[in-house]
C-alpha cells in the first residue's frame, strides 16, 4: 500500500485485492487451463462425431507432442522477455537438411548405420546455429527480438524452399522415422525434453537467472547475472527444441519438407501464452505450456472432426491467439503488476 | 560501451540509407547498364507506389512505437471483396471507396484490441494477419480472380503527363508529411511514441491517437491494394503477401525507428520504398532466381533494423551529456 | 472578507480494500501561500495528490477549489481547473522542441486550418521562457537541455496553462545548487503573483526556507499543521515519525584499519571523470560529496565495471581488477547499491526471496546441472532478513513492488550483504526512504564497517555524510577537488569545493 519512493506515482495505486477476487484467483491458478480443457472436451464431445474415442486420443497425442516440444523453447524465450518467431522456419530447414543428408537417393549418409543418429545431430546443430544467430542479433547487435526472428522466419524459410525448390524429400531411414512415427519413442523424447526444461526452469541457477533477466535485465546485469549469456542460451535452446520437434515431425511424415512447420507459428505462441506464460517476460512454467498445448490441440482437433475448412480453422486460431493475449493482459493486471 | 564513435563512422551512420542507395545503384548499374535508364527509373517509381503508400501508414504506426503486421492481409481482404463486388456488377464509384472504408475498418479492429484490451500491437496484428488471409482465401476460394480491365487502365493512365499512381503516391506522401510536421496531431504522435505514459499525463487523448494511426494504416493498406491491382489486374492467393515486411523495411530504411518517436515520411519512408524496389528491379533485370527473393527481402529487413538499432544506440549516446565540458550538465539518464 | 482558499480538503478519506490510506484529512492552501506537505513514505502524500490530480476519487469528504466543489475524474480535469503538477521525473518529450512541449495540447493554429501557426508559437514561447528566466530558442530540442533547464520548461508549461495552483513533488532532487536557487527565486515570484504552491519534499531545510505553512501527514492523517514559524526542523521530524529522534545518526564505534581495500589510481574517461585517485581502507566509510552531475555516480559505475575507463587502474585489496564486467567484480568482493532502486536495484515483480538471492545464487548451485540447494538459500535469506531488520510480517513470496521505499531498500541491501562484500558502494542509499528506515540503514552501514568492510558512500545530503563518514571527498566537474577528514568537516568549505570553478563567487 505504501507508495514507492518519493516519486508521486501519477497512476492510481494498485489495489491489493482487486474486486473480482474469485475470477482472479481462478485465472492465476496452475490448473485453470487444464480445467478449461476438461470443460471444453465435455462441451464439444456430444456434438463432435469421433471425438471421444481412443483412436482420436492417440491422434491428438501424436500431433500434440511436436507442438509441445516447440512450445517448450518458446516458453524459455518468453520468460527471458524475448520472442522467437523463427521456430517454424527452423523446423522446415532442419527437416530438409536432415532429409538431404539421410535419404536413400542422394544423401551422403545413405545406407550407413550411422545415418539416423548423425542425421539427428545435424538437425539439432542447425537448430542451435539458427538460435545462436538470433541470440547474437538480440544480445550483441541489440535488435528487437520480434523483428529479428520475423526476418529469420522469412529468410530461413526462404532458404529451405530455395535449397529444395519446394520439393519434399522421401526415403528416409526407418530408424529415423521411428523416432517420430512410433508413439512410444515420440512420447519418450517429448517427456524427456519437458522434464529437463522443467528441472532447469524450476530448480537450476540458469532458471532463476532466466526469470530475473525477464523481470529486469538491467537490475540482473548489475547483480552479476550474465544477461547476454542467459539470453543467448535461451534462443539457442529454442532453436534446439524446434529442431527436435522437426525430428518428430519429419519422422511422423516420413518426409523432409521445407514447409513442415509453416502453419504452426500461431499454435506455438497461442498455446504458450494461453497456458499462462507472459509476453512481458518473467513468468512461465512447463506445466502451463503443456496445458496450453493441450487446449489448443483440443480446439484444433474438434474443428477438424467437424470438417471445417482450413481457412475457418486458421481464423479460429487467430481468434484463439487474441484470446490468449487478452488473458495474458488480464493476468498481468490482476497479478498486481504493471508491465 | 560509451566510447565515442569515430567521426567518419558517425557520419556514415547518419547517411546510411543514402550510402546504401548509392551502393545499390552502382552495383546494379555496373552489372546491367539497362538498370540506369530513364525508363527503368520511372518503372521503379511506379513499382514503389503501392509499397510507398502502405509504408506511409506503417510509418505513423511505428512513430507510436507500435507495428502493424496486418497490412498485407488487409490488402488481400480489400482486394478480394472489392474484386468480388466488381465482378458482381457493382459500380466503381461504390467499390473503390468501399475498399478504403473496409481497410480502415480492419485498422479499427486492430486499434480496438490495442487500446481497449491493451494487447501488444505485434500480437494483435499478427493474429489479424492470419485471420484476414484465411478470410480472403475463403472469399476467393483459393483461386486467382481476374478483375475487369478498369484497374489496369487506372494503373497506366496519366494526368498532365504524370502516371496516376505516382500522383496518388505523391499526394499521400505530401499530406502525411505536412500532417506529421505541421499539425497538432502529427506532433502529438511524436510525443506519444516517445513516452506513452507521459503523453497521457500531459493530457493527450492517447487512445484516440492510436485509433487514428491504426485506422489510417488500414486505409493506406487498402489504397495500396488498389494501386497494386492497377499493376497486376488480378487477385491471386498470394496478393499482398509480405507487404508488411516491405512496408516496415521501407519505413525503417528511411530512418523511422522501431522504438518510436523518430522518423519522417518525406524524404524518409518514400526513399526507403524506392530503395527496396530499386533492388527488386535490379534482381529482375539480372534474372535472379525467384526463390532467392524472400532471402533478399529478409536480408534487407535485417540490415534496415540493424542500422536502426545502431542508430538508436548512437543517438542515446549523443544524448548522454558530458560532465566535464559542461559543468552544470545533468548526469546521464542511465 | 478573505477570498476562498485555492484548494481546501475537507474530511478526505480514502482506502484500498479495507486498508485506510487517508483518514479525515482537512487543510486548506490560501492563494499566494506556499504550503509544505511533509511526511514519511507511505504517510499518504502520494494518495492525496492522486486525488487532487483526478487519478483517484475519495471515499468520503470533498475538495473545494476557490470555494467551489471540485471532483476531478481524469487528469485533464485537473489541468482544466488550472492545477499543474511538477514531478520529480519530468514529463517532457526530449524528441520535441521546447515550444512543442509547452503547447502540445493547445497549439496555436493558422486561421481555421489544422496547421500549427509557427510564428505565434515561437512568440508565445519566448514570452513564457522570459517569465521563467530560461535563455533558449523556442525551436531547441528538449533533449539538449539540462535537468534544471527542463524543470524550468515544466514550470513554463504550468504558466502557459495559467495555473494558479502548482504542486512541486521533490523538484530539487536532480538539480544543481545554482539551479535550485533559481527555482526557489521563481517560486517566490509565483507566490507574489498570488499562485498557491504545494511543496512536497524530504529536504526539510528547503521546506523551512520556502514555505509559509506546514502540513504533516502520518499514517494517513494530518498530525500537525501551522505557520512555518512554529516548525523548526526538529519538530517537523518528530511530528513525521511520531517520536522524538534525539540522535539521527548512530554512534560510530570502530576505526578504519590501515590496509587498503580499494585503490583507485589515475582513473580517467574522456568527458566523464579525470584523474581520480584515492584509497579506501578496510573498515572505513568514505563519503563522496558533490552536486548532481559532478560525476559521482559515473565514477561508481566505472569502479563497478558497468562503464569503461580509458586510463588508470583499480585495485581491490592488492589485486588489479580486470576491465568492464560487474560479474567478475562481484566475485572479487565488490557490491554496488545504485541510486535508481526501481530500475536497477530490484526486479519489482519478483518476490522478496528471489531479489535477495539474486547475487549469491551461484554459491548454492550444484554441478552438473547447477541445480540449486533450496534449503541452503532459504536459510541464508532468513538470516539476512533478520540482519537488515526487514519487516517480519512480509512474506518471502511477496512481490517487492508492493513494499514501501524503506523496505525495498532493505531488500537491496540484504541482497548485497549476503555476498559479504569487501567493498560496498552505496549511491544515495536513503533517497526516498522514510526517517525510521533511514536510521536502520545507517546502523547497518556502521555495523558493516565495524566488521571490516569498506564503504564508499555517495550522498547529496551533506548532513548524512558528516554524520557517518570517516573522510569525505568532494567531486566537481568529474574531478576530486578536496578531501576532508573527520573532525575537519566544515559545511561551507565542502559546499564551496563542490561548486564548478567558473560558478564560484
Amino acid at each position: 500500500m505504501n507508495a514507492p519512493a518519493a516519486a508521486f506515482d501519477p497512476r492510481p495505486p494498485r489495489p491489493a485485492h482487486p474486486r473480482p477476487a474469485r475470477l482472479r484467483r481462478a485465472l492465476l491458478a496452475d490448473g485453470f487451463v487444464l480445467g478449461l480443457c476438461g470443460l471444453y472436451a465435455a462441451a464439444v464431445a456430444p456434438f463432435t462425431p469421433g471425438f471421444a474415442t481412443a483412436g482420436n486420443a492417440v491422434n491428438l497425442l501424436v500431433t500434440l507432442l511436436p507442438l509441445f516440444v516447440v512450445a517448450l523453447g518458446q516458453t524459455v524465450v518468453l520468460i527471458a522477455g524475448g520472442i522467437d518467431l523463427s521456430v517454424t522456419a527452423v523446423i522446415g530447414l532442419a527437416s530438409i537438411a536432415g532429409a538431404m543428408a539421410m535419404n536413400a537417393q542422394t544423401g551422403w549418409l545413405a545406407g550407413s548405420v550411422w545415418a539416423a543418429p548423425v542425421g539427428v545431430v545435424l538437425m539439432l546443430a542447425i537448430g542451435a546455429a539458427v538460435g545462436a544467430g538470433n541470440g547474437l542479433a538480440v544480445t550483441r547487435l541489440r535488435m528487437p527480438a520480434f523483428i529479428v526472428t520475423l526476418a529469420g522466419m522469412m529468410g530461413y524459410g526462404g532458404l529451405a524452399v530455395w535449397l529444395t525448390k519446394s520439393k519434399a524429400i522421401n526415403e528416409l531411414p526407418t530408424a529415423f522415422n521411428a523416432l517420430g512415427g512410433r508413439l512410444g519413442f515420440a512420447l519418450l523424447i517429448a517427456a524427456a525434453a519437458g522434464g529437463l526444461v522443467h528441472l532447469i526452469l524450476s530448480r537450476s541457477l540458469f532458471g532463476r537467472w532466466l526469470y530475473a533477466v525477464g523481470h529486469n535485465a538491467r537490475a540482473a546485469h548489475i547483480s552479476g547475472v550474465p544477461v547476454a549469456g542467459v539470453t543467448f542460451s535461451a534462443y539457442v535452446g529454442s532453436g534446439l527444441l524446434a529442431a527436435l520437434a522437426a525430428v518428430l515431425l519429419t519422422g511422423q511424415a516420413e518426409t523432409g519438407s521445407p514447409v513442415l512447420g509453416q502453419r504452426i507459428l500461431l499454435d506455438v505462441i497461442g498455446a504458450t501464452v494461453i497456458g499462462g506464460t507472459s509476453l512481458f517476460g518473467g513468468r512461465g512454467k512447463v506445466l502451463w505450456t503443456l496445458s496450453g498445448v493441450l487446449f489448443l490441440k483440443l480446439v484444433d482437433n474438434s474443428l477438424n472432426l467437424l470438417n471445417l475448412s482450413l481457412f475457418t480453422i486458421t481464423m479460429v486460431k487467430g481468434g484463439v491467439i487474441l484470446l490468449a493475449a487478452v488473458l495474458d493482459a488480464l493476468r498481468t493486471r490482476w497479478a498486481g503488476f504493471r508491465r | 560501451m560509451n566510447r565515442p564513435l569515430p567521426a567518419g563512422l558517425a557520419l556514415a551512420l547518419r547517411h546510411a540509407p543514402l550510402l546504401l542507395f548509392a551502393l545499390v545503384v552502382a552495383v546494379f548499374g555496373l552489372l546491367a547498364p539497362r538498370f540506369l535508364s530513364v525508363d527503368n527509373a520511372v518503372n521503379i517509381l511506379l513499382q514503389s507506389a503501392p509499397t510507398g503508400v502502405v509504408a506511409v501508414g506503417m510509418t505513423l504506426v511505428l512513430l507510436t512505437a507500435g507495428v502493424d503486421l496486418s497490412v498485407g492481409a488487409i490488402m488481400f481482404v480489400a482486394a478480394a471483396i472489392g474484386g468480388k463486388l466488381l465482378l458482381l456488377g457493382q459500380p466503381w464509384s461504390v467499390v473503390l471507396p468501399l475498399m478504403l472504408v473496409l481497410g480502415s475498418a480492419l485498422g479499427a479492429v486492430n486499434a480496438f484490441f490495442v487500446t481497449r484490451l491493451r494487447i501488444v500491437p505485434f500480437i494483435v496484428t499478427l493474429a489479424l494477419l492470419f485471420v484476414g488471409r484465411g478470410f480472403a482465401l475463403w472469399i476467393t476460394e483459393t483461386r486467382a480472380m481476374n478483375l475487369p480491365d478498369g484497374f489496369l487502365t487506372l494503373g497506366t493512365s496519366r494526368l498532365a503527363g504524370v502516371p496516376l499512381p505516382l500522383l496518388i503516391l505523391g499526394g499521400v506522401v505530401i499530406v502525411a508529411q505536412v500532417t506529421l510536421a505541421h499539425t497538432p496531431f502529427g506532433r502529438q504522435l511524436y510525443a506519444l511514441g516517445n513516452h506513452p505514459e507521459n503523453a497521457r499525463m500531459a493530457g493527450l487523448r492517447t487512445d484516440r491517437l492510436l485509433v487514428a494511426v491504426y485506422v489510417i494504416s488500414g486505409g493506406c493498406a487498402a489504397l495500396g491494394a488498389i494501386l497494386l491491382l492497377g499493376q497486376l489486374g488480378t487477385v491471386s492467393p498470394k496478393f499482398g503477401e509480405a507487404y508488411e515486411f516491405k512496408a516496415i523495411a521501407a519505413a525503417v530504411l528511411g530512418g523511422t525507428s522501431l522504438f518510436g518517436g523518430r522518423g519522417t515520411v518525406f524524404p524518409g519512408t518514400l526513399f526507403g520504398a524506392v530503395l527496396i524496389h530499386a533492388i527488386e528491379s535490379g534482381l529482375v533485370i539480372l534474372n535472379a532466381d525467384p526463390y532467392l527473393y524472400p532471402l533478399i527481402t529478409a536480408g534487407i529487413i535485417f540490415v534496415a533494423v540493424l542500422l536502426d538499432s545502431v542508430r538508436h544506440e548512437f543517438f542515446a549516446r549523443l544524448g548522454r551529456r558530458h560532465i566535464r565540458r559542461e559543468p552544470l550538465a545533468s548526469p546521464p539518464a542511465s | 472578507m478573505t477570498p476562498a482558499p485555492a484548494i481546501a480538503f475537507e474530511g478526505i478519506t480514502h482506502g484500498f480494500g479495507g486498508v485506510r490510506v487517508l483518514h479525515d484529512v482537512t487543510f486548506a492552501v490560501p492563494r499566494g501561500c506556499t504550503l509544505g506537505l511533509i511526511g514519511e513514505n507511505g504517510a499518504g502524500k502520494s494518495t492525496l495528490m492522486n486525488l487532487l490530480g483526478g487519478n483517484l476519487r475519495p471515499d468520503a469528504g470533498r475538495m473545494l477549489r476557490d470555494g467551489a466543489p471540485y471532483a476531478p475524474t481524469h487528469p485533464t480535469d485537473a489541468a482544466r481547473t488550472r492545477i499543474a503538477f511538477i514531478h520529480q521525473e519530468l514529463n517532457l518529450f526530449p524528441n520535441l522542441s521546447l515550444a512543442e512541449n509547452l503547447f502540445l495540447t493547445a497549439f496555436p493554429r493558422t486561421g481555421g486550418l489544422p496547421l500549427i501557426d509557427r510564428h505565434a508559437l515561437a512568440a508565445r514561447t519566448r514570452d513564457l521562457l522570459a517569465q521563467v528566466g530560461l535563455d533558449a530558442a523556442p525551436g531547441t530540442l528538449v533533449e539538449t537541455l539540462s535537468a534544471g533547464e527542463r524543470q524550468l520548461v515544466e514550470i513554463a508549461r504550468a504558466l502557459s496553462r495559467e495555473a494558479n495552483l502548482i504542486i512541486f513533488d521533490e523538484p530539487t532532487t536532480s538539480l544543481s545548487s545554482r539551479e535550485t536557487a533559481a527555482l526557489f527565486r521563481l517560486m517566490a515570484q509565483l507566490r507574489q503573483n498570488g499562485v498557491a504552491l504545494i511543496y512536497i519534499s524530504h529536504v526539510l531545510e528547503q521546506v523551512r526556507q520556502l514555505c509559509d505553512r506546514i502540513v504533516v501527514l502520518r499514517d494517513g492523517a494530518v498530525v500537525a499543521q501551522g505557520p512555518i514559524t512554529d516548525f523548526p526542523v526538529t519538530r517537523m521530524i518528530s511530528a513525521m515519525v511520531g517520536r522524538s529522534l534525539t540522535q539521527l545518526y548512530p554512534a560510530r564505534r570502530g576505526t578504519p584499519a590501515a590496509e587498503p581495500a580499494l585503490t583507485v589510481a589515475g582513473v580517467s574517461e574522456p568527458g566523464v571523470v579525470h584523474d581520480i585517485s584515492f584509497t579506501l581502507h578496510r573498515g572505513e566509510i568514505l563519503g563522496l560529496s558533490g552536486l548532481m552531475g559532478a560525476g559521482r555516480s559515473e565514477l561508481a559505475r566505472i569502479l563497478f565495471g558497468l562503464d569503461p575507463h580509458a586510463a588508470g587502474a583499480i585495485r581491490l585489496g592488492t589485486a588489479p581488477l580486470p576491465r568492464t564486467n560487474p560479474h567478475g567484480r562481484i566475485r572479487r568482493g565488490l557490491a554496488f547499491l545504485t541510486e535508481d532502486r526501481r530500475h536497477e536495484g530490484l526486479c519489482l515483480e519478483a518476490s522478496i526471496a528471489d531479489n535477495i538471492a539474486l547475487v549469491t545464487l551461484p554459491e548454492h548451485a550444484r554441478p552438473p546441472l547447477r541445480l540449486l540447494d533450496r534449503a541452503a538459500w532459504r536459510q541464508a535469506i532468513a538470516t539476512i532478513r533478520d540482519a537488515v531488520r526487514l519487516d517480519p510480517h512480509l512474506d518471502d513470496a511477496r512481490p517487492v513492488a508492493t513494499l514501501s521505499g524503506g523496505n525495498q531498500q532493505k531488500v537491496v541491501l540484504a541482497k548485497w550483504l549476503l555476498a559479504h562484500p569487501a567493498v560496498l558502494i552505496l549511491d544515495e542509499p536513503t533517497r526516498g526512504v522514510d526517517v525510521g528506515a533511514r536510521f536502520e540503514i545507517y546502523q547497518l552501514v556502521l555495523d558493516l564497517a565495524d566488521r571490516g568492510s569498506a564503504v564508499l558512500l555517495i550522498s547529496s545530503d551533506l548532513e548524512e555524510l558528516i554524520g557517518l563518514c570517516d573522510r569525505v571527498l568532494v567531486m566537481s566537474e568529474g574531478e576530486i577537488r578536496a578531501e576532508f577528514p573527520r573532525g575537519g568537516f566544515e559545511r561551507e568549505a565542502m559546499l564551496r569545493a563542490a561548486l564548478p570553478r567558473e560558478a564560484r563567487p
